[in-house]
């Protein structure tokens, strides 16, 4: 306390300067679109909220956090896209209110299991993007993912691809496989889909990163992968489906567990989500999902909070938040390439959501 | 010492003639080249400069305007429009606190080490570990302050990333302020003695106005520097969409880590707001050269 009070009148000197910048640019809440004003059913709140985690839903948090500003005008809600393991260590730390992440807390990112629930949010497909002079259409089954991702197949006229691909006329070019350099969810799920649709073939096993074989590429981020796959004839990676369209990549139908090949979309995904087992706590695993529409590589995301927040104004804005992404924020998912949470779903989340104690 | 020979040598050859033209024509083609040779490093130093500041002036001038200084960032990185003003008041909070903090501790540091440590053991202890820490990687510093105050007090904040800035221009404003006070000749602090005053005394009218220029210099560097990193900020001060203007409350954010952030999208909104940053950064580090120049010049002791 003694400290803030000596900062204010340090600040008073410094602000001053900065005063003059901000000026207009520091109050201008009130005229977001779409604020509904008094009537709305999260006026009354007001406070702060911090959070940070996994980038992969980034995009679809900051459209929410802004469609919010509109609703709940005195509340401040800020995601920082530090990546999931960051993310799950500062909550643990007490620096976040939530934490975003797209992998299960485990026993060594700091946070106490039984203090915490998951809260699914969207889900979005991982696509295998390829760059193929001539072909526009390409299937491929788990096995033969597995095979060219570990580099036993190594061109593309590969009798294994073209079994997949009947009546598909294939180049003999070479194929160059592009991977995530960094520690990263889309990798973790990508390799779990593999190892669980082709146990027998697939021998990288799976994690946030794999060793992949000295020959195939590495790329930061899912743009670095998006960007040595544009530009590399005979290329294929694994990308976020917002990344590859942002990119305009070309994406291969995977063949799912009911034996049909599924073009990457978000119909595909909500139907993924559907046909995945959901576990009591709410942690569900929607890869290589049952169901004849359902694209079979589908990355969850969650976002983690306090089982208890010790504070009940803090509670009520966590809840006020997350009751808000979970309803009127879903519609916002598919403009910007996630696939929403199906209903049965929804349900249990924001059941989920009012566990929260003050 | 064996400059005393030489007048009586020059004196019994007769004045040499010094003109370009008693050169021999050997000496005169090396004295060209190198002239030349001169010519060709100040050109390669020039233009990289010359092309940076017109590729940041061509990409970032594009989206500038008073709306992108003044507005808020906006939460979705694909969208357009919006501005960079919560990061234009981080960099000049966090970055002026910093400076705050760490020149006037790296100069009273500095006037210690010249004028009253010598080669005393402290100052030498002092003087290593000074270059010790200049080899600090910032992420590192980043770091330290992550450990030894973010997580004491529990949030992050905008002076958490000043208290990181200040770490890492300490040592560059302590060593290159004592070259300078090492380059006050002697001379002038005996005649001050001779004229009774004391060694305080001497130190803050003489000494100091004699070496100000050159602690301005080192200060700037410093602060120029620590203006554009990003990987302390990153760390330590979190993210703000909106301005906060309380260093000690809430998160901030700095045009470096906006630089970063939105540079590695690709979306192009993003990526314009990116350059912009870039311009805005440049402007500002420009800003605070012209603003220390001029005050140091206010003190310093007039040529001739």
């Amino acid at each position: 306390m003694n400290r803030n009070v000596l900062s204010r009148r340090v600040l008073a000197g410094v602000a001053l300067a900065a005063l003059a910048l901000t000026g207009c640019g520091s109050n201008d809440n009130s005229s977001e679109p779409g604020g509904s004003g008094g009537d709305s059913a999260y006026a009354n709140l007001s406070g702060e909220l911090k959070a940070s985690g996994a980038s992969f839903p980034d995009a679809y948090y900051q459209e929410v956090v802004e469609a919010f500003k509109g609703e709940a005008s005195d509340v401040t809600v800020t995601y920082n896209a530090t990546g999931s393991g960051t993310g799950k260590k500062q909550f643990g730390e007490g620096l976040v209110d939530f934490a975003g992440t797209d992998s299960l807390v485990k026993d060594t990112d700091g946070v106490a299991a039984g203090s915490f629930l998951y809260v699914p949010t969207v889900a979005a497909p991982i696509t295998v993007s390829y760059n193929l002079e001539g072909v526009d259409k390409l299937q491929l089954s788990a096995d033969t993912l597995a095979k060219i991702f570990q580099t036993d197949i190594k061109t593309w006229d590969d009798a294994a691809i073209k079994a997949d691909n009947p009546g598909v006329e294939l180049p003999s070019t070479p194929i160059t496989v592009a991977h995530r350099s960094d520690g990263s969810g889309t990798t973790s799920n990508f390799t779990k889909y593999l190892a669980a649709a082709a146990p027998n073939t697939w021998k990288l096993g799976s994690g946030d990163t794999v060793a992949w074989p000295a020959s195939t590429q590495g790329g930061e981020k899912n743009t670095g992968v998006a960007q040595i796959v544009s530009q590399t004839n005979g290329a294929v990676g694994y990308v976020d489906l917002s990344d590859a369209k942002a990119t305009g990549l070309k994406f291969a139908a995977i063949k799912n567990k009911d034996g049909q090949f599924v073009e990457p979309s978000l119909e595909g995904t909500t139907a993924g989500l559907e046909g995945a087992e959901i576990a009591e706590d709410l942690s569900y695993n929607p890869l290589d999902a049952a169901g004849a529409n359902a694209y079979p590589i589908t990355a969850p995301t969650f976002i983690i909070v306090k089982t208890s927040y010790g504070d009940a104004a803090k509670a009520e804005l966590v809840k006020g938040f997350l009751t808000y992404l979970l309803n009127d924020g879903q519609e916002l998912a598919e403009e910007v390439d996630f696939a929403p949470l199906p209903a049965s779903l929804k349900e249990k989340a924001l059941a989920q959501v009012d566990k929260i104690q003050g | 010492m064996t400059a005393t020979a030489s007048p009586a040598t020059r004196s019994a050859a007769g004045a040499p003639d010094l003109t370009r033209a008693a050169l021999s024509g050997r000496r005169r083609f090396t004295n060209h080249l190198a002239t030349a040779a001169i010519w060709l490093a100040v050109l390669l130093a020039v233009v990289p400069l010359a092309l940076v500041i017109y590729e940041v002036v061509a990409k970032g001038g594009g989206v500038m305007n008073m709306s992108f200084l003044t507005e808020d960032i906006p939460n979705s990185y694909r969208r357009d429009g919006g501005g960079m003003a919560p990061a234009i008041v981080g960099t000049l909070l966090i970055t002026g606190a910093a400076a705050l903090m760490a020149i006037p501790l790296g100069v009273f540091g500095a006037i210690y080490l010249n004028e009253y440590g010598k080669q005393r053991p402290l100052a030498r202890v002092i003087r290593l570990m000074a270059d010790v820490m200049t080899g600090v990687p910032s992420i590192v510093m980043g770091l330290f302050i992550y450990i030894s105050w973010v997580l004491l007090v529990g949030q992050q904040t905008g002076f958490a990333g000043a208290l990181a800035l200040a770490c890492l221009m300490l040592p560059v404003v302590i060593r290159s302020s004592e070259e300078m006070l090492r380059l006050v000749p002697d001379e002038l602090r005996q005649a001050s003695m001779a004229l009774g005053a004391r060694k305080w005394k001497t130190t803050l009218t003489v000494v100091l106005p004699a070496a100000i220029s050159g602690i301005t210099s080192g200060s700037l560097l410093a602060v120029a520097r620590a203006a554009g990193e990003t990987a302390p900020i990153i760390i330590v001060t979190g993210i703000v969409f909106s301005p906060n203007v309380n260093l000690f409350d809430g998160f901030n954010t700095a045009l470096p880590a906006q630089i970063f952030r939105n540079a590695s999208q690709p979306f192009e909104a993003a990526q314009d707001r990116a350059w912009g940053a870039a311009l805005t950064l440049i402007v500002i580090v420009l800003g605070f050269t012209i603003i220390a120049r001029l005050i140091s010049s206010r003190f310093a002791i007039k040529e001739r």
